[in-house]
């Protein structure tokens, strides 16, 4: 068991011992002494303090000391330790299409973990994994390193309880696009070494996009920009569709490693003063009067407008995906053969997931995987979230139970020590100083 | 005589005399200087004669040289008669172990007494106890120091009798001795007539060390004469029963003082011996009136 709060429970135990000192001390009737001055006291209450050599009320003693320490107990959040060796491990798995085996990824992952560790599941989102099957759905082209390690900082304080340290240890191809602005922030935060196994990776070849545009207008303004596409990675077919969908399209998009981009005119949408698209990590602000269309908010975004909404969503199918593109072009002006909208053009035809691009070298992971000690499982205890304890709910609820129960033995005891009606002054307990009043002590 | 345990005292006390602090009225004669003029042998001054006067007493030198009729006159000594008022309250048995106030009280009285008996003055005792007064008559026959002190040891301290009555049928110098705890007012009012009565009073304010340095653990103070007077001394208390108490005391002996009655405190651990010599003594400017 671990107290979170010692402190608390040492406050506890010092109230107990405060109660015991309370109970040597007593309130009794000095015994009598003939004083002829004695006119020249001041008039007060015929008692006086004095010190007992033992402890008086031994049961009310017994019940207050077990309330108050049941109460400090409480206070100082205890937790039954998880089982588990003394020094604990967190592997975070990347899954994504990066991964050129996932099934030894896996193998890897399995191998690290260990009794009481945790794994933790990644893909352009982090989960911490519980079930022994995985879910080796590679949706995302790489896997995001940032979302890896805060998830691997929660996974890591839910298991740190009753160990010595923490162990972590990332199962990736790490590929280039794994890391973004705030991972180094985020690595410098895990406080510990960060073991590394790296996986094999895919990359996506250089080539021309095979390209298919299928489009209502007679001058599709889209026309001219997807012709003058560079070459760009990746082995997949893209299907750009301008018009209603028709079956035969998702079944060409289910057919293998095929995005099919469904891209409608708008031509009756008003358009925008000046709309801003931003497209994912590189952003690639696309300043036109632009159409805003609806897309599904299922699909996992690609490109957003300045204001947060989607503009570009991707669902993924069996094995290719469609890329619903909510983006209106103007049928007039040049826009589709300026230098950000081929950018953003070329974005919409990567593969399924984005593209995957080369990965990242081993010199440049050093201060990823830098050399120091195991991570503190007490650091990481102490960021645990602040979860309702049952333990010190059970706690208190004995502690109150315990006061009651203070309350009846204290009412019995004063019902004992009170005088019968119609008794004289006690006279022969006053002279031997046993006139003490039944629960003072405290 | 018997004097029981009094013996060492009364020697210690020997030869000690207890003059009077003022002339007293005439009388028998005694050791004590007399407000009246006698006929001794030594010269005190002339006064003319009148008719009726013994003409043995005229100068008869001097009506030889001044041709006018004086007669001589010679200062007079009388007795001074002395009567003990002790109180045998219930309060002066204390503390209880050796009844200390009581024991000092009547070693005073028996060497006091002595010490008068021995300057031919009258000596009588007027013991006031809850249960019983007992009247020794002044008188100077020999026994009379056995039979105070006989009563004194009969007695037994109970209850609480007032004193104030009984220093009416007192002799000319009329002792107190009490521990102030009863009706010390009327006491002083008393002795207040007694001496503009021409008298002489003195009081003794028995204390107790006990009273003086009660003890430091915490009692419940009980007054022997007053046992519905309970009251606990502890240590929160000790200090204004401390103050209350000397103050009670320093009134008493200024209130005494104030009305002309001779006031000695007298502690029962004290030696008797010392206590009785400081109360006969005389005051230097009362000595030189």
């Amino acid at each position: 068991m671990t107290l979170l709060a010692p402190t608390a429970f040492l406050l506890g135990a010092l109230a107990a011992v405060a109660v015991v000192a309370l109970h040597l001390l007593t309130t009794r009737r000095p015994p009598p002494v003939l004083l002829p001055t004695a006119r020249f006291v001041p008039v007060s209450e015929a008692r006086a303090v004095a010190r007992a050599s033992k402890p008086t009320d031994p049961v009310l003693l017994a019940v207050r000391v077990l309330a108050v320490l049941l109460i400090g107990l409480a206070f100082a959040q205890p937790v039954l330790d998880a089982p588990g060796p003394s020094v604990r491990t967190v592997v975070a798995l990347e899954v994504s299409r990066a991964v050129a085996d996932p099934v030894a990824a896996e193998t890897a992952a399995r191998a690290a973990l260990g009794d009481g560790g945790a794994l933790v599941v990644y893909g352009r989102e982090a989960t911490t994994w519980t079930t022994d099957s995985l879910p080796i759905a590679a949706d995302a082209a790489h896997g995001s390193l940032s979302a890896a390690l805060v998830a691997a900082r929660q996974a890591g304080a839910a298991i740190a309880r009753g160990a010595d340290s923490v162990r972590l240890v990332v199962v990736s191809a790490l590929a280039e696009g794994s890391l973004d602005a705030a991972t180094a922030v985020l690595r410098a935060e895990w406080p510990g070494r960060v073991e590394l196994v790296r996986m094999a990776a895919v990359v996506d070849s250089t080539r021309a996009p095979e390209l298919q545009l299928r489009t209502t207008l007679a001058d599709d303004p889209l026309a001219p920009a997807v012709a003058a596409l560079p070459a760009a990675r990746g082995a997949h077919e893209v299907r750009i569709v301008r018009a209603v969908p028709a079956a035969a399209d998702s079944v060409w998009a289910q057919g293998g490693d095929r995005v099919l981009v469904l891209w409608p005119v708008l031509a009756d949408v008003e358009v925008a003063a000046a709309g801003v698209v931003t497209l994912g990590r590189e952003p690639i602000p696309l300043v036109a009067p632009l159409a805003r269309g609806d897309v599904p908010p299922t699909g996992a975004v690609v490109a957003r407008w300045n204001d947060g909404a989607p503009a570009v969503t991707e669902d993924r199918l069996t094995e290719g995906c469609v890329r619903h593109v909510g983006v209106g072009i103007p049928l007039a002006g040049d826009i589709t053969l300026r230098a950000p909208f081929v950018r953003f053009l070329g974005a919409m035809v990567e593969p399924c997931g984005g593209a995957r691009t080369a990965i990242l070298s081993d010199s440049t992971l050093g201060w990823l995987t830098a050399a120091g000690p195991l991570a503190s499982a007490r650091a990481l205890a102490a960021e645990a979230p602040a979860e309702s304890n049952r333990l010190a709910v059970w706690l208190l609820a004995a502690a109150v139970l315990l006061l009651l129960v203070e309350l009846a033995v204290r009412s019995r005891l004063r019902t004992a020590a009170s005088p019968a009606p119609g008794a004289g002054e006690a006279s022969a307990a006053g002279a031997s100083g046993s006139g003490r009043v039944a629960g003072s002590g405290a | 005589m018997a004097v029981g345990p009094y013996g060492a005292l009364l020697d210690a006390v020997r030869g000690v005399r207890w003059p009077a602090r003022r002339p007293v009225p005439g009388g028998a004669p005694g050791a004590h200087q007399a407000r009246s003029r006698g006929v001794a042998p030594e010269f005190a001054e002339y006064r003319p004669y009148r008719q009726g006067d013994d003409p043995r007493r005229i100068d008869w030198k001097l009506l030889g040289r001044s041709d006018r009729a004086f007669i001589r006159l010679a200062p007079d000594h009388a007795v001074l008669g002395t009567t003990f008022i002790v109180d045998a309250s219930a309060s002066m048995a204390f503390p209880s172990v050796d009844e200390g106030k009581w024991a000092v009280a009547k070693r005073l009285t028996v060497a006091l007494a002595a010490i008068a008996h021995a300057g031919a003055d009258p000596v009588g005792l007027v013991v006031a106890s809850g249960g019983d007064t007992r009247r020794l008559e002044a008188r100077t026959r020999r026994g009379v120091l056995s039979e105070v002190a006989r009563t004194l040891d009969e007695m037994v301290p109970q209850g609480s009798a007032p004193l104030a009555p009984l220093i009416a049928g007192a002799a000319a110098r009329c002792v107190v001795i009490t521990d102030c705890l009863g009706d010390v007012d009327d006491v002083r009012a008393a002795l207040a007539r007694h001496r503009a009565r021409g008298g002489e009073s003195h009081l003794l304010h028995v204390v107790a060390r006990g009273e003086l340095e009660p003890p430091r653990t915490a009692i419940l103070a009980r007054d022997p004469e007053d046992p519905a007077c309970e009251r606990p001394l502890v240590e929160g208390t000790r200090e204004s029963y401390l103050e209350r108490f000397a103050a009670f005391r320093a009134e008493v002996a200024q209130q005494m003082r104030a009305d002309g009655i001779h006031h000695h405190e007298v502690v029962d651990d004290e030696s008797p011996e010392v206590l009785v010599r400081s109360i006969v003594r005389v005051p230097q400017p009362e000595a030189r009136r």
